[in-house]
């Protein structure tokens, strides 16, 4: 059972180990220079997702929403779109390392549009990328291609923002747990799927949290908090101060 | 590391110090967040460096270039949007490569729609970018992507 569950939360881990070990049994060879390639990624990753990480967490804890707001968010305009780039554009690292950054600067009320991109500018037009792009295809071959870059970023980002809502993004759990179950203390009283059924459900005869929930009705969820006669729901709504 | 990976690092560390001296249980929190992050992340990150290792040795860059060489445009084109698709390159692979190719007389076209698709739509990072931004989000920003990428490519076809 655990190890079922545990295949199925990192079901993509899964696949790729599996890939390994066919590849191992069957094609030696092509398995070690595998692991090989995979080293210089794996240097990659070590050099700059720590400071991604520890940066993403200051800019969370210090800079107040409503700056994001003003200079992402959808009001931003130009202003934002001139930033997103900027932003994405002088950063280090592969197109993974924006995803933090960028579900956090959403959470913080940057647009879709904005986060598109950040993403987008982050993986191709990088200034380091232009300097090597200028020495092995040179200068007009790299202009011409950077103006189209920017303008299709500029559309396309655009297009993102009308079919993409806000809503379809699930909400960060960048914060430590907003809610959870002791799942100790539950005694399967089904009382909170009952008050809240979009958030609760019942798995094993005890009450667990929908991962995928869209909004916290703040009235509804602190009743339920309340209703629980085991005291098993723990809410820590923003403790930022 | 490269001139921007250091750069990164004394930003980060001078922006930690100051956070330490302003308020130290803040700067605590942001440490625990950071390591939070982090472990969501990376077994999903790491998932995706192997499975690029495994992508590479099975299909080498190099296999790429010969077999787009010898298509005509259009074909060739497709193919290389798909190769890029699949694959993540770092720049200074890419660049060499792509240099190769319009070298070796693979037309412009091509060569563009393999370097814009190389590194912004990718089928390895699809699962970890579904986790932080929904399956909307990615399925629209992924497609987009590759649509204008062989816009670009095409458009870079007539200019040059």
């Amino acid at each position: 059972m655990k190890i079922l569950k545990l295949i199925k939360v990192n079901f993509f881990a899964f696949l790729v180990l599996l890939a390994y070990l066919v590849l191992m049994i069957f094609n030696r060879n092509l398995g070690i220079d595998s692991l090989k390639n995979s080293q210089y990624y794996l240097k990659e990753m070590i050099a700059i997702m720590p400071p991604i990480f520890i940066l993403t967490a200051l800019l969370d804890l210090w800079v107040p929403k409503e700056t994001i707001l003003k200079y992402l968010g959808t009001g931003s305009k130009v202003k934002g779109v001139f930033l997103s780039f900027l932003l994405g554009g002088i950063s280090a690292g592969p197109i993974y390392a924006a995803f933090p950054v960028c579900v956090m600067l959403h959470k913080k009320g940057a647009s879709i549009r904005n986060i598109v991109i950040i993403l987008s500018s982050w993986a191709v037009i990088k200034v380091p990328m232009l300097l090597n792009e200028v020495k092995f295809l040179g200068v007009h071959f790299m202009v011409i291609r950077w103006i189209l870059t920017v303008i299709a970023i500029i559309v396309f980002s655009w297009i993102t923002s009308l079919i993409v809502k806000d809503k379809d993004i699930p909400e960060a759990d960048i914060e430590l747990p907003l809610l959870a179950i002791n799942s100790k203390a539950c005694i399967g009283c089904r009382l909170c799927t009952k008050n809240y059924p979009q958030v609760f459900k019942m798995e094993n005869g005890k009450a667990t949290i929908i991962k995928d929930y869209k909004t916290l009705d703040e009235d509804l969820i602190s009743q339920t908090v309340k209703a629980c006669p085991a005291n098993a729901i723990s809410y820590n709504p923003e403790t930022n101060d | 590391m490269d001139r921007f990976t250091i750069i990164l690092w004394i930003v980060t560390a001078l922006l930690f110090i100051f956070s330490l001296f302003k308020d130290r249980k803040k700067t605590v929190k942001a440490l625990k967040m950071a390591t939070g992050l982090g472990k969501s992340m990376l077994v999903s990150i790491l998932s995706i460096i192997f499975l690029i290792g495994l992508i590479l040795a099975v299909i080498p860059p190099a296999t790429i270039a010969g077999y787009v060489a010898s298509k005509n445009e259009f074909l060739a084109t497709i193919v290389s949007a798909f190769f890029g698709t699949i694959t993540l390159i770092p720049a200074f692979i890419a660049f060499p490569l792509v240099g190769t190719l319009v070298d070796a007389g693979v037309a412009v076209v091509p060569s563009v729609a393999f370097l814009t698709t190389l590194t912004m739509v990718g089928i390895v990072t699809i699962p970890l970018e579904r986790k932080e931004f929904g399956s909307r989000f990615t399925l629209v920003r992924n497609c987009l992507s590759f649509l204008f990428a062989i816009l670009i490519a095409l458009l870079m076809g007539v200019f040059l």
